[in-house]
């Protein structure tokens, strides 16, 4: 753990946020928050409800654009219109609600909206087969799921494998750089949480930035290299989960302490 | 932790019940089985008249009107969308294709062409109506049921159109090959690019993905409401197919024509194991429904049932269809309890009252209307 320490002190962030400030209307739902990611970390997001991490993450997925503030990517500003953009630069998110058509196959899933084809008499119709083949590989080389059948309905599958196959849809872009997932345990039973979790480290380990919303505060200190605490649209501060509490991290949260 | 040593977690245990594995055939073994019942039924009360040949070639030549229809018809109702207006959609293009043959002289394919083009336009004219006004499409294309309607008989008011060139009546009942009829090509022709469509294109793809979930596929970047719109011009253009297949068939065509196609090829649709709850979609259980309806409702002429039973045996089988269908995908979620448990639940019990109150006042009423009754004086 101490390698991720170092990295986080030593190398700049690949993404950062600078002073974000989001306005709905009257009210300041972000309130001028710094936020920076560093390669082969994850950070978690933890806040109370309204605290403003989804307005965070949304404005990081290029759904929302800042009021103020500036985003960097490798340094550079850069600058948002949509999601698309995001996902062309390699930032994507899994969303709690997962986005996925239950009658679909796995592989269907992987592909919706951008699936393969292939060309037959001058029309452009479906590669079902290299889909399949893409979509197990991405499962099993990735993210280490193997599947029982790749023919099923998603429906079929258990809440585990539904996600791994909505992370899969994110991981499947080569150049995804960062992956932003939306309290990816809070539908999940005891194991599925686990074995989530260790998906998560293993994203990790392949070199991505995780960022992490949760409310399981056990689950962040199990997967977290840094917590990034969310109150009242502002930032109270960033801590190396190895050097913190439990406790500290909930005073943070409910605003009973103020981290140096 | 490195990435060898979580690969392959113990496949998480997915309980095979025999429910499960026979689901994915559910629609297709569904019809299946009601059309050997009937078969069976038939081959015991009427076999001579039934198997007959030319009977058999009579069911088909029924069915085959509606295989575009319910080909296309599959794709909307996967989509969560109805058409109520296919009826009229078929009766206003094949009133026109009449009229430009008989009153201008345009040659019958050009006239055939044009309909079809007319039934997309009005197709997309629903979907329109659908997704930019956003009409919910029920009553969206019930309103524009009434316009098609209308303007055909605007056009034709009480005409009726008959004896057209032989091309219109070949595609209506000509013998292709032999013994199958032409529309029965037709029909399994777009049955078939049909069942293409939806597992290889794009279109089929996303029509399944919309069905399932509409928020979903806008996340991932489907043009939602464009394939919702591809959906009801396709049943436009089928629906005006089976406009020309019926002017062909009747070799006459009149405003009035087709009053019950939608439900006829809805209740084929959703008989197959199409979900009216929208993602699940079966092309071959649609034609198994077609079939179904056409072998049903010959079997009824065949017994010599008054006509009018028809309309009683065809909502009977939709309500019990989609029904079964219905059950079946719930009780895989939770265990139903029995009847004694559905009635000890205290909504269901107060309905169950109430359905004894209305029929204790049926009855009441009856008896007293009884105690009147004496000589039977003519009214008036």
């Amino acid at each position: 753990m101490n390698k991720q320490n170092q990295i986080a002190d030593d190398k700049k962030p690949v993404v950062a946020m600078h002073g974000i400030t989001k306005r709905f209307g009257g009210v300041v739902a972000l309130d001028g928050v710094d936020l920076s990611a560093y390669a082969g970390e994850v950070l978690a997001i933890v806040g109370d409800n309204g605290a403003g991490k989804s307005t965070l993450i949304k404005i990081l997925t290029g759904v929302y654009q800042p009021t103020q503030g500036q985003i960097t990517l490798d340094g550079k500003p850069f600058v948002m219109g949509n999601h698309s953009d995001a996902i062309a630069a390699g930032i994507d998110a899994v969303y709690q609600n997962l986005a996925i058509a239950d009658h679909l196959t796995p592989a269907e899933n992987l592909f919706l909206g951008s699936e393969l084809t292939s060309s037959l008499m001058g029309m452009t119709v479906l590669n079902n087969k290299r889909m399949k083949e893409e979509a197990a590989r991405v499962l099993k080389d990735r993210l280490g799921v193997q599947l029982k059948s790749m023919d099923v309905a998603t429906e079929s599958l258990s809440g585990g494998q539904r996600q791994a196959v909505a992370i899969a849809r994110a991981v499947r872009h080569d150049n995804l750089r960062v992956l932003v997932m939306d309290e990816p345990t809070a539908a999940l039973g005891p194991q599925e949480t686990a074995r989530t979790l260790q998906l998560i480290k293993t994203l990790r380990d392949q070199g991505l930035i995780v960022i992490v919303i949760s409310h399981s505060l056990d689950d962040v200190f199990e997967i977290s290299d840094r917590i990034h605490v969310q109150r009242r649209g502002k930032c109270v501060g960033v801590v190396k989960t190895s050097e913190t509490t439990n406790e500290e991290v909930l005073g943070m949260i409910v605003g009973a302490k103020q981290a140096a | 932790m490195t990435n060898s040593e979580m690969t392959n977690p113990t496949p998480i245990e997915e309980p095979k019940t025999l429910a499960t594995k026979l689901e994915p055939y559910v629609s297709f073994i569904g019809p299946m089985a009601m059309i050997l019942a009937i078969g069976l039924f038939m081959a015991i009360a009427e076999p001579a008249r039934y198997f007959r040949f030319s009977n058999i070639n009579q069911i088909l030549l029924d069915a085959a009107l509606y295989m575009p229809m319910a080909m296309a018809m599959t794709f909307v109702i996967t989509q969560r969308g109805i058409d109520l207006s296919i009826g009229s959609v078929a009766a206003l293009s094949a009133i026109i294709m009449a009229f430009l043959i008989k009153q201008y002289g345009f040659p019958a394919p050009v006239a055939a062409l044009i309909a079809l083009s007319l039934g997309a336009l009005m197709g997309l004219i629903n979907g329109l109506v659908i997704t930019k006004f956003k009409v919910p499409d029920l009553i969206g294309t019930l309103a524009m049921d009434l316009v098609y309607r209308g303007f055909a008989l605007v056009i034709a008011k009480g005409l009726v159109l008959a004896r057209f060139p032989d091309m219109v009546t070949e595609i209506g009942r000509g013998q292709a090959l032999y013994f199958i009829p032409t529309p029965v090509v037709i029909g399994l022709i777009t049955l078939a690019i049909g069942y293409y469509v939806l597992t290889s294109t794009h279109f089929g793809r996303y029509t399944i993905a919309i069905g399932s979930n509409p928020e979903a596929s806008e996340m991932t970047g489907v043009d939602v409401d464009r394939h919702r719109i591809y959906a009801y011009v396709l049943m436009g253009t089928m629906a005006a197919l089976a406009g020309i297949m019926l002017m062909g068939k009747l070799n006459a065509i009149q405003a009035t024509s087709a009053p019950y196609f939608n439900l006829h090829v809805i209740a084929a649709v959703v008989v197959g194991g199409t979900s009216l709850f929208g993602g699940r979609a079966s092309i071959i259980g649609s034609l198994a429904g077609v079939l179904l309806l056409s072998m049903m409702i010959n079997a009824l002429v065949t017994l010599r049932i008054e006509f009018f039973w028809q309309s009683v045996a065809s909502g009977v089988v939709i309500i019990f269809s989609v029904a079964l269908y219905t059950w079946l995908q719930k009780k895989d979620r939770d265990g139903s309890g029995g009847l004694s448990a559905i009635l000890a639940n205290p909504t269901n019990s107060k309905t169950f009252r109430l359905a004894v109150l209305i029929i204790g006042i049926l009855i009441a009423l009856l008896a007293i209307g009884a105690g009147f009754s004496g000589e039977v004086k003519p009214s008036g």
